[in-house]
């Protein structure tokens, strides 16, 4: 393994945090994600993850795939845990008996953030613990069966919005759970997806070198859930990207920047026929969902180029 | 009094997202239909696509059935999935007298010397067959049709309702699948007695739960490390020496981190955690990569 000197791997880490040997469907997203993540992190930190694929797939008991101090909790609790592992960290560094900076790091999916950990991660946040949220969004609850959580898409189709003669799905739009952390005027808010590896590391590296809360938010592509083959998770994840569905961008203060932008949009129909829970979507609902997302990122685009005429 | 009749008790191995589950609970429909008891059950662990899965059926003509727990010493067996008698004891428990259904390219007098036991083994192609009918190679409506021509334990033709049901305008692929297969599957009796299996199947260290520690504490980092998940994978990746510029972008998007570098700087996936997704197959600039059907 010495000759590790080119290209790819002379830009990350050899290291490994996250082991083989996990459980993950096959071409899962979300398990790249999170081995990207662990490699920008490194050694020095502690992890709190709320129950859902990740935790379960990692940690059977009595194996586990975490190769750096790691702590199961409820889907509920993970950022009141991370805040509670933050303060014991302060409190013994002021007595003198720790000395390590320490990074906590809470994770957890669209369920564990959207829904059911939504207070817990609010109040961690505005009391302003210094850790990193890691949210994994994958779109649903994929762990139990692929129900719909508030993170879903309009018109997915999942098995509790299931797509038939009447309904079209999914029929409430994606939370948007960036803007709600930027409402909560932490210094470091961002947006990412794995199938940019060494734009998702550099975010996570910045979060480590921040001074209090963090946010990050990954968009996991899920080869069962979104029904694709396992074979196009990268490209499932750089179309959302590229059709404007899922914008890459980071909020530093009150500091838009768009960290990839394209001189012109994708059509969403290249991410949706690649996806069976799209299939049932007809003409007009597409063109629904195009004038949103063009909406939502020409706002977006124009909060960017606020900033930079004020620098 | 009527007499009592048999418990008839029927094992699946296959694999997550295979179908097994499916083709069970059809099975137990039919057989409903035709007026007797049935059930129909899975077992699996946390794993997912790919990880192989049990389910179970009881079918019983007049008693009705009581027990609700796994089946230990089945009638008979059926295997989706031929990389399956390689990884797990499939003939475990099985009755003598039993009967083995296969799915396997191999013809009837290759695979036979991969059991030993006085049953009844019946064989059929049946991703072959899934693949020209249904246009997928998911095999579990195929099986059906072997296992019903192996054990008459339904009629062919009760299948057909909870097909429709299930399936619906997919229905007729799957139906017909199901006969071709009725007609092609080849039927063998295997002599000889049960031996002790001479095979010895891997398995891991880990602790029991009575070694753990308190708290579920597992001081080990990363013990996953021996936990092989390679035996998931229908399709392995191959390397073309002649296209591979080593940028290393396989490794980067290899969601089990199983792609290192060998000494020449050519990189190759440790087939002992590769799922076989297909990513870096996908990805690679140079299309040097290529996935290769396992046997």
């Amino acid at each position: 393994m010495e000759s590790l000197a080119i290209y790819v791997p002379r830009l990350v880490t050899i290291k490994e945090y996250f082991a083989p040997g996990h459980r993950a469907c096959m071409g899962c997203g979300e398990a790249l994600a999170v081995r990207l993540v662990c490699k920008a992190l490194g050694r020095n930190i502690i992890i709190a993850n709320a129950t859902g694929c990740m935790e379960i797939v990692s940690s059977p008991l009595p194996s586990t795939s975490w190769e750096v101090p790691w702590i199961h909790t409820l889907f509920e609790n993970t950022a009141a845990v991370a805040s509670g592992i933050e303060a014991g960290i302060k409190i013994l560094t002021r007595k003198g008996k720790y000395n390590n900076k320490t990074k906590v790091v809470a994770m957890a999916g669209d369920g564990g953030t959207a829904d059911i950990g939504f207070q817990a991660l609010s109040g961690a946040l505005e009391r302003g613990h210094d850790f990193i949220y890691i949210c994994f969004d994958n779109e649903a609850y994929m762990n139990t069966g692929i129900q719909r959580s508030s993170s879903t898409p309009f018109g997915a189709s999942t098995t509790t919005s299931p797509a038939g003669k009447v309904s079209i799905g999914q029929t409430t739009w994606k939370k948007d759970l960036p803007a709600i952390a930027v409402a909560h005027g932490i210094p470091y808010v961002a947006t990412a997806c794995h199938s940019y590896p060494f734009d998702l590391m550099n975010k996570i590296n910045k979060a480590v070198e921040v001074n209090g809360p963090s946010y990050i938010h990954i968009l996991s592509v899920c080869p069962t859930g979104w029904r694709l083959a396992s074979d196009l998770t990268i490209r499932a994840g750089r179309l959302a990207v590229e059709t404007g569905i899922f914008p890459i961008y980071e909020v530093e203060g009150d500091r838009y920047t768009l960290n990839l932008d394209f001189p012109k949009l994708r059509p969403i129909e290249d991410y949706f026929k690649l996806q069976g829970r799209f299939r049932h979507l007809s003409k007009e609902t597409i063109s629904q969902i195009q004038e949103r997302v063009a909406a939502k990122y020409s706002k977006l685009k124009e909060r960017a180029a606020r900033n930079n005429y004020q620098q | 009094m009527e007499k009592r009749d048999k418990i008839i008790e029927i094992r699946w191995h296959g694999r997550g997202g295979q179908g097994a589950v499916t083709s069970a609970e059809l099975l137990a429909l039919a057989a409903i239909e035709e007026g007797k008891f049935a059930q129909a059950f899975p077992s699996f662990g946390p794993e997912r696509r790919g990880a192989p899965v049990l389910v179970f059926n009881r079918v019983s003509d007049k008693t009705p059935i009581r027990a609700r727990v796994s089946v230990i010493n089945p009638d008979i067996v059926v295997i989706l999935d031929p990389g399956l008698i390689y990884i797990t004891d499939v003939t475990a428990g099985l009755k003598e007298g039993g009967v083995i259904v296969i799915n396997t390219t191999k013809a009837v007098v290759d695979i036979k010397s991969e059991f030993n036991g006085s049953w009844k083994l019946a064989v059929v192609n049946a991703t072959s067959i899934a693949r020209d009918t249904i246009g997928v190679p998911i095999v579990n409506t195929t099986m059906l049709g072997a296992l019903v021509k192996a054990t008459d334990i339904i009629e062919l033709e009760s299948l057909a309702e909870p097909l429709k049901e299930r399936f619906g305008a997919r229905a007729k692929g799957n139906s017909d699948a199901c006969h071709r297969a009725y007609k092609e599957t080849e039927i063998a009796e295997l002599s000889g007695v049960v031996k002790k299996p001479t095979k010895t199947f891997e398995t891991e260290t880990f602790p029991s739960w009575q070694e753990l520690l308190p708290g579920s504490v597992i001081p080990e980092a990363g013990n996953a490390k021996q936990y092989r998940t390679g035996d998931w994978k229908s399709e392995s990746p191959i390397w073309d020496h002649q296209k591979c510029i080593k940028c290393g972008i396989c490794y980067l998007f290899c969601p089990e981190g199983c792609i290192g570098q060998n000494k020449d700087g050519y990189f190759e996936a440790n087939p002992y955690y590769c799922k076989g997704c297909g990513i870096c197959a996908r990805e690679c600039w140079t299309e040097a990569i290529k996935m290769v059907e396992e046997e």
